[in-house]
């Protein structure tokens, strides 16, 4: 998986993920990322990077599995082309008691 | 009472949620509490602390039972630059004297133990369960209200009223229409690490006692021009590092708040704070910073919305406040079920006990704040820079005159920003801080 910066960490190596069968988040339509949208700002503003750009299959490719529900995705894309919901009862993110 | 049937249903275990609970089960009402996450508080994080006098209105003493990190003693403002720092701050050991003034916590254990403590009450909880509808009941020709919910396994479960406490997305608030669609410019986005250090280590670091804690909140360098700010709270063992800023200005700036996180973590001020300490969690959330235009509608017929969910925060209070929203629409609830009326014309006592609170006052007052920021958010970032870089020239010690080294500390000052936009940045910097 990509990694965040120099130093070759990820911040996923410190968080519990149960992951859901079926991704919890979509693109609405490809299109608008294709065409509408320059910077992609997706790629970057998602804490845990779920969202990249694949250039040879010119869409954004959605790693759900990465997802800790900050809920900045739906609200931050500037086309409101990302459908989010909340994944089922139990999965996703597990902050852990300590 | 068939068991499928309750006088109320809540939707989400956090603090307003648990707080309803609670109450309504203290008051005999049958409460079920609904949760998505496997536990209460496996879904949330916050910077932060929470504070003793909200919270003590609804479990009085809670300081001798909740799981709390620290008594918070020390608040400072860090006004940063690359390499320095201008801070204000303020230290009283009187608040580490019952009944205390504030407490940082972590909500994965904090959210766990008020849901427990309303189960123990009476209430009834389910985690790992997602509502995914509200239930409607006809009520005349044109007149419905919500009798209930549906889970994400199909099951129907029907309750007098519903309480919305479902977190800052608000899918089931929104489709109700009581809330309208949120901008981007209106959330703060929030990284967070958790980094654990033995005790002592972080008690000599940050000259505390036994069980006394800190919080720092710096602003200026460690956003990169975006209108937030960076934190460093005390846990027992633990320091939690913060970073946030809104939004769209995150994404106009093309920043990664991950990234972001690392630079500060590696501000040779904050560095030295953190020496040798290992990640133990990384955490994420938006906040509604909406402020009073965008607050929803709390009520209709059958339901009402408490906490992040109604947007209900105010500077960087918000735990607080939600806590206190579930309280109030408990009372409202435990009224209407003496009335047996569950329509908007009881619900709304529930917006009468809001809109006398001082928090929604708080809100009101800080209507056009936000606006400032839209306009110019790079206010925190110049401030900083222009304090930081006066303070080294009049901490400088140098040859000349007094009088010509603070014409030039003058000069200097206003030449990053002009006249004009010092005062007004200065001006709504304060009343920025004022409510940190």
């Amino acid at each position: 998986m990509r990694n965040f910066n120099k130093e070759q960490s990820s911040p996923l190596d410190y968080v519990d993920i149960k992951v859901d069968d079926e991704s919890h988040i979509s693109i609405k339509k490809k299109e608008v990322c294709l065409e509408k949208c320059e910077n992609k700002p997706c790629t970057y503003y998602c804490p845990t990077r779920v969202f990249s750009w694949q250039g040879k299959q010119n869409e954004i490719r959605v790693d759900y599995q990465r997802c800790i529900e900050c809920l900045a995705c739906p609200y931050g894309c500037p086309y409101e082309n990302i459908a989010w919901e909340y994944p089922h009862g139990g999965y996703g993110v597990i902050y852990q008691r300590s | 009472m068939k068991s499928d049937r309750y006088d109320a249903i809540v939707v989400g275990a956090g603090p307003a949620g648990s707080t309803a609970a609670l109450v309504l089960a203290q008051n005999n009402i049958s409460v079920l509490l609904i949760e998505r996450g496997a536990e209460p508080g496996s879904k949330n994080m916050f910077g932060g602390s929470i504070y003793r006098q909200p919270v003590a209105k609804i479990i009085p003493a809670f300081w001798k039972e909740a799981p709390l990190e620290r008594t918070i003693v020390s608040d400072e403002l860090w006004l940063m630059d690359k390499n320095s720092a201008v801070k204000v701050g303020f230290t009283g050991l009187d608040f580490n004297q019952e009944p205390y003034n504030k407490f940082s916590v972590i909500r994965s254990n904090f959210d766990y133990w008020l849901a427990q403590k309303a189960v123990k009450a009476g209430a009834k909880l389910i985690t790992s369960t997602l509502v995914t509808d509200l239930v409607y009941e006809k009520t005349g020709l044109l007149t419905e209200k919500v009798d209930g919910v549906k889970l994400d396994n199909g099951e129907i479960i029907y309750g007098d009223v519903v309480l919305l406490a479902e977190g800052a997305n608000a899918p089931l608030t929104e489709k109700a229409g009581l809330r309208g669609k949120i901008e981007s410019s209106d959330l703060f986005l929030y990284v967070k690490e958790e980094v654990a250090l033995p005790a002592e280590v972080i008690e000599s670091r940050f000259q505390l006692s036994e069980n006394e804690g800190s919080n720092i909140g710096m602003i200026g360098y460690p956003t990169a021009g975006v209108s937030g700010r960076g934190g460093i709270w005390t846990n027992k063992e633990s320091l939690s590092i913060i970073l946030g800023g809104y939004l769209n200005q995150i994404n106009n700036k093309g920043l990664s708040p991950y990234q972001l996180l690392s630079n500060f973590k590696a501000h040779p001020l904050v560095n030295r704070l953190i020496a040798g300490a290992e990640t133990t969690a990384y955490k994420a959330h938006i906040i509604p910073k909406g402020g009073y235009t965008n607050l929803p509608q709390f009520y209709d017929d059958g339901v009402l919305v408490a906490g992040d969910a109604a947007t209900l925060v105010s500077g960087r209070r918000g735990l607080d406040l939600a806590m206190l929203s579930g309280l109030y629409a408990a009372e409202t609830i435990a009224q209407a079920q003496a009335a047996q009326d569950f329509t908007s014309k009881l619900l709304q006592n529930y917006e009468k006990k809001l809109k006398n609170s001082f928090f929604i006052k708080d809100i009101k007052n800080q209507k056009g704040k936000n606006q400032y920021y839209k306009k110019h958010p790079d206010g925190d970032f110049l401030i900083s820079k222009a304090t930081n870089k006066a303070a080294y020239q009049f901490f400088t010690v140098g040859l000349e005159e007094k009088k010509a080294k603070f014409k030039k500390i003058k000069s200097n000052f206003l030449n990053i920003e002009s006249d004009q936009k010092l005062l007004s940045d200065l001006y709504s910097g304060l009343k920025h801080w004022r409510f940190f």
